[in-house]
């Protein structure tokens, strides 16, 4: 074999720990290698072209490349390998940045590392053969799980470019998190007005599937073909009937329900429409809170509907669908403020949330868009926003900044201005995070047109003054000294958590999620929608936290991965599969019993039963492989002469 | 390129490219740093990790070895790691009876966004080898070949078993006989001192059959040879077991076995008693009491009591009777509950980690490298394509040493996890008497401790724990890495 061998300095990032000439030299002396170089940037184009020339100077048959990680760039030098002829499989990469020159400074045992890296790699690749992908079917279909701000982008813009898409929602209604906000940072439009007509689109475009009240319960298959079963909780109404009317929520009786979609700042009833502008507008019973079926006594609701919709025997419904790519778009959820218990533990009434404070302002919630105190139902006239409620705060296990809560306590400070303009408001704050298209400038006018008073601080305590309002604790440490401030409404800037059941649905989806159940992208910036699942994308705040631009842009963006896959007709798979040795094989049905996938299968060859594995279905896990004691069943580009290989270039050398 | 003298060990990772490999890039990004000591293998899967790439790398030198793949529940192959945990955790309790420090080899699970965790890993398990220093070779290791004297006790009553009733049963194998293509069983061997196996077909060959404490053979090991074909067998109740086994992995179907049990008190350690025989040229006679046979060769007589001599196998034995038959003839041998160390592991047991490479080392050095142990055993099921003959995938070479032997014993050993039913063939079978069943019996104790005291060989049905997972393993406490 030939092998030229490539390590890079990536600019000063590799070579300013590691001696690259020196393993040049090292390398030269490895088995089979020919040619080695140092190149400054080995993924640029020069690097490239380099690589390729040397190929066909030293009519190279293997490349090693000693670089970043191959998570990184393994695909750009296999593609690299293949324009100078080679099959892009005959190509090894050694990690020497992320794993040898960012870890440590000592050079001399960097440069050391990093010649035994390179010679795993060699070794390695004496073993390496040419692998050919297979082509296979695939479903243009996509299912988009969430149907919030991200969801309803990516699934519109999949529809418009021609692909069916199934969108499953947890709630009644799409929407998620925008449709409860009041308006929107930093033009101070209604959200409903912006959202509003996205929804409807969703209801009535033709390539859409929306199951709302639905939930995904199991995922199988890969990219191209993944089968999903959805569970359609029961709402205990025919939806093919419900005309939204809204007459059976008039006559409930049960009118002491929580009201959820209103997060729970006023009361509802158990039959229910979330809001006037929900899609599906179809009517949903809340069942622990309903009479008929909690005690069998009531029936109202299905008396007055018109349609005879309302059926209180109905059951959940498993449905499956078969689809070629799928979109998380799960959204998020409040963290649990009431940890804190400096600022009442949720026992103030009128200490609320900012989505509770949105809900107040909305013309559709419960006070009809009037700000009034939940305790007594006055206007306040002092009212104190605290930002970072569970935001970059390591002492509740939230480290990290919730994003846009710096930008909606601008708005609602400019919203609480403009309906009581007697109002006086506070907002203390740790950093403003205003770093978005005219962000800066909004925030400036809440302080300087709105006259609201930012204080640079943290509340240590909120009290009852014991006449109605409360007494605001904190520090302006601007000034470097404690403050007090009468407040008649406390707002906490509740930071934000991945959906509540996010990281029991990546483990359907076979992607990873991190400490706080945010989804993990493939690469944080070069690959932040895909996940490390082919087919599997990300949009909106699942992935972390996110204002409604970014959402969009995401959702879009996932959207452009999703037809992109599918602009072509057949996906090539991915060759790293495992084969079986039909002589080595006796039949034993181990790996059979092992696969994850049930990718093997037991053939008849010549009158004698043998394990086979069924090509488009093996993922390349490689547990048959660990399985088989014969060493019949061998995964190519991971087997075991290879991993052996480097075994004994770390062990032996 | 050896390790910078003084300053590195050599330390192996395993690491699944999805999570832990991620992992460990994410702490590079973040500059996280860490010991140079580790050299890192990307593989796909934590499952795809064979264990035996772990015994090799130690085996060669490594001085730590490290897996880390996906958090539980977030394999990126949905369960890899949940196999891998299991396979991962009975290596771990493998490696002391080999001598191993089971410390120099840990798994972990990091995902890709734990870039701080994997540091920590990293930090802690290089500091933990370190600690440890080199890792002893079994090379330089002092030969020890003194073997302690074992302590024998049994859970049942060892003895001849001369009452057994030995007309019944070639009367019933001869009702059956004219069904069947064969039975197999025991006739005399070269002379009245040893048994060897009978292949019987006609009535006449029927009457040849034996039955005693001279029948150590276990005739399942036939048995697969014989799939398609009518067979019947003749079983102790070890033999039983490895019938079981059989059948479990459908190396044989039930319809075309027929089995013969009587219960066992127990067989001869023949290497003992040949050691005791010594060089003779004739066996007088034979004579059988209760407890012991008594052997006259050269017109020397000598008396081996069943308790003293029997195989290592018989002590810690629970299963005098067939686990599963067809016909059953004798009364069953009464088992008292509990269990007893076998003999060649409590010997083991008995030693420091040091005592046992230098055991190892002298036992192998002894070894002829014949294959007489994997020919002998009923499992071994590879036969033409054992990876040990093997250049494609080349698990071994061809070498003398000590190291290249034990290697051997180890995949064998590990190619038995979950499945060796403790016949003890491949020891009985040691032209040189290495005890090398005590290797099967420490993996076969740890499947028992970790998975609900499984045993195999028991029940057909059964799923052998090592094909199975569980996500939550009631015995596997991971390690946490504060």
């Amino acid at each position: 074999m030939r092998i030229g061998v490539f390590i890079c300095h990536c600019g000063s990032n590799i070579g300013g720990t590691v001696d690259c000439g020196k393993v040049v030299e090292i390398a030269r002396d490895y088995p089979d290698v020919v040619y080695a170089d140092d190149p400054m940037y080995t993924c640029a184009e020069p690097g490239q072209a380099a690589i390729e020339a040397a190929v066909k100077e030293h009519n190279l048959d293997g490349v090693v490349v000693a670089s970043c990680t191959p998570r990184m760039h393994e695909p750009t030098f296999r593609r690299t390998v293949e324009r100078a002829g080679l099959n892009p499989y005959m190509f090894e990469m050694a990690n020497i940045r992320e794993h040898v020159s960012w870890i440590g400074k000592d050079k001399e045992a960097n440069t050391n590392k990093a010649a035994e890296l390179v010679l795993m790699a060699v070794e390695k690749l004496r073993y390496n053969s040419p692998l050919l992908p297979k082509k296979f079917d695939v479903t243009k279909k996509v299912l988009v799980i969430g149907g919030g701000v991200a969801g309803i982008q990516a699934a519109l813009d999949c529809a418009e470019g021609g692909v069916p898409v199934v969108m499953v929602e947890r709630e009644a209604t799409i929407g998620g998190k925008m449709a409860k906000l009041d308006k929107t940072f930093p033009t101070v439009d209604c959200s409903a007005c912006i959202l509003g007509p996205k929804m409807v689109d969703v209801a009535q475009h033709e390539k859409i599937t929306l199951h709302a009240y639905s939930e995904v319960v199991d995922i199988s298959g890969y990219v191209g073909n993944f089968t999903v079963k959805i569970r359609k909780k029961t709402p205990y109404v025919d939806w093919s009937k419900c005309t939204g009317c809204g007459a059976c929520t008039e006559k409930c009786p049960s009118r002491n329900t929580p009201d959820a979609f209103n997060e729970f700042t006023g009361k509802t009833t158990a039959i229910t429409i979330a809001f006037p502008q929900a899609i599906p507008k179809k009517a949903v019973i809340n069942a622990p809170y309903c009479r008929k079926l909690q005690s069998g006594k009531c029936g109202i609701c299905a008396k007055i509907c018109p349609t005879g919709a309302v059926n209180y025997e109905m059951k959940d419904e498993i449905i499956t669908e078969t689809v070629g790519s799928i979109v998380a778009a799960t959204g998020y959820d409040l963290m649990d403020w009431t940890v804190y218990e400096e600022y009442g533990g949720g026992k103030y009434p009128d200490v609320i949330t900012a989505l509770q404070f949105e809900r107040l302002l909305s013309a559709s919630g419960p006070t009809g868009g009037h700000i009034l105190r939940p305790s007594d139902g006055k206007e306040p006239r002092s009212i104190v926003f605290i930002q970072c409620v569970g935001s970059r705060d390591k002492s509740v296990g939230r480290p990290y900044c919730s994003s846009f809560c710096c930008m909606y306590t601008a708005k609602q400070a400019v919203l609480a201005k403009d309906h009581l303009p007697d109002s006086q408001s506070y907002v203390f704050y740790m950093d403003i995070r205003a770093a978005g298209k005219l962000y800066d400038e909004f925030t400036r006018r809440a302080m300087e047109e709105y006259g609201s008073q930012y204080i640079r601080g943290r509340v240590s305590a909120i009290y009852p003054d014991g006449e109605g309002s409360y007494i605001v604790m904190g520090a302006d440490t601007l000034m470097g000294e404690p403050i007090e401030i009468r407040a008649d409404m406390v707002v906490l800037a509740v930071g934000i958590e991945a959906s509540a059941g996010a990281p029991q649905l990546a483990e359907k989806l076979r992607i990873s999620y991190d400490h706080y159940g945010f989804f993990m992208e493939s690469h944080v910036k070069l690959k932040p929608v895909e996940t490390n699942t082919a087919g599997v994308f990300l949009a909106g705040a699942c992935q972390g936290p996110k204002d409604i631009p970014a959402s969009v842009a995401q959702g879009s963006a996932a959207a452009a991965k999703v037809l992109d896959l599918f602009a072509k007709d057949k996906l090539e798979s991915n060759p790293q599969i495992a084969h079986v040795d039909i002589v080595r094989c006796v039949d034993c049905g181990k790996c059979i019993r092992c696969c994850p996938f049930g990718a093997i299968e037991e053939v008849s060859i010549r009158g004698t039963n043998k394990a086979q594995v069924i090509e488009t279905v093996c993922q390349g896990c490689g547990v048959c492989v660990a399985t088989c004691p014969q060493g019949a069943i061998q995964l190519s580009h991971s087997t075991d002469n290879q991993i052996l290989a480097e075994v004994n270039a770390i062990c032996q050398s | 390129m050896p390790v910078l003298k003084d300053k590195e060990l050599r330390i192996v990772g395993f690491l699944c490219n999805w999570c832990s490999y991620g992992g460990a890039d994410t702490a590079g990004v973040a500059r996280a740093t860490q010991p140079t000591d580790l050299r890192i293998i990307r593989v796909p899967c934590s499952g795809r990790v064979d264990p035996l790439f772990i015994i090799k790398a130690l085996f060669e030198g490594a001085d730590g070895v490290l897996v880390s793949g996906c958090h539980p529940r977030d394999c990126h192959y949905s369960v890899g790691n949940y196999y891998a945990r299991r396979r991962l955790e009975v290596v771990k309790q493998f490696l002391p009876v080999l001598g191993i420090d089971p410390r120099r080899f840990e798994y972990t699970w990091v995902s890709a966004s734990e870039g701080q965790r994997w540091q920590q890993v990293v930090t802690d398990f290089t500091s933990q080898i370190h600690e440890l220093g080199p890792a002893p070779r079994l090379e330089d290791a002092e030969p020890l070949l003194k073997l302690a004297d074992m302590a024998l006790s049994s859970l049942h009553a060892l003895g001849t078993n001369r009452n057994a009733p030995l007309a019944e049963l070639k009367e019933a194998i001869k009702a059956k006989l004219p069904e069947l293509d064969c039975v197999i069983g025991w006739q005399q061997g070269y002379d009245q001192a040893h048994a060897t196996p009978l292949f019987m077909t006609t009535p006449e060959d029927v009457d040849k059959l034996t039955w005693g404490p001279l029948n150590v053979m276990n005739p399942a090991v036939f048995l697969p040879q014989f799939k398609g074909k009518k067979v019947g067998i003749v079983v102790k109740g070890c033999d039983s077991r490895s019938v079981v086994e059989l059948l479990q992995e459908k190396l044989i179907n039930r319809e075309d076995v027929v089995i013969f049990s009587m219960p066992c008190e127990g067989t001869l350690d023949m290497g003992r008693v040949n050691s005791v025989l010594g060089r003779y040229t004739r066996i007088d006679d034979i004579k059988y009491d209760d407890a012991a046979v008594t052997i006259t060769a050269d017109g020397k007589e000598h008396r081996f009591c069943m308790t003293e001599f029997a195989q290592g196998k018989c002590y810690s034995c629970v299963t005098p009777g067939a686990v599963i038959a067809d016909t059953r003839l004798g009364q069953p041998v009464p088992v008292q509950p509990g269990s007893v160390t076998p003999p060649e592991l409590a010997m083991l047991d008995a030693m420091t980690l040091e005592q046992r490479l230098g055991f190892w080392k002298g036992q192998m050095d002894r070894c002829l490298r014949c294959y007489a142990c994997r020919n002998a055993c009923p499992m071994c099921v590879c036969r033409d394509f054992c990876i040990s003959d093997s250049r494609n995938p080349h698990w071994m070479n061809q070498g003398e040493s000590p190291k290249d032997k034990l290697f051997f014993q180890t995949i064998h050993a590990l190619h038995l996890a979950g499945r060796c039913t403790g016949c003890g063939e491949c020891q009985r079978a040691c032209p040189v008497g290495i005890p090398i069943l005590a290797l099967r019996q420490q993996i076969a104790r740890a499947i028992g401790q970790l998975f609900d005291d499984y045993k195999s060989g028991m029940d057909q049905n059964a799923i052998p724990p090592l094909l199975t997972y569980a996500p939550e393993e009631k015995n596997i406490h991971e390690r946490e890495w504060k």
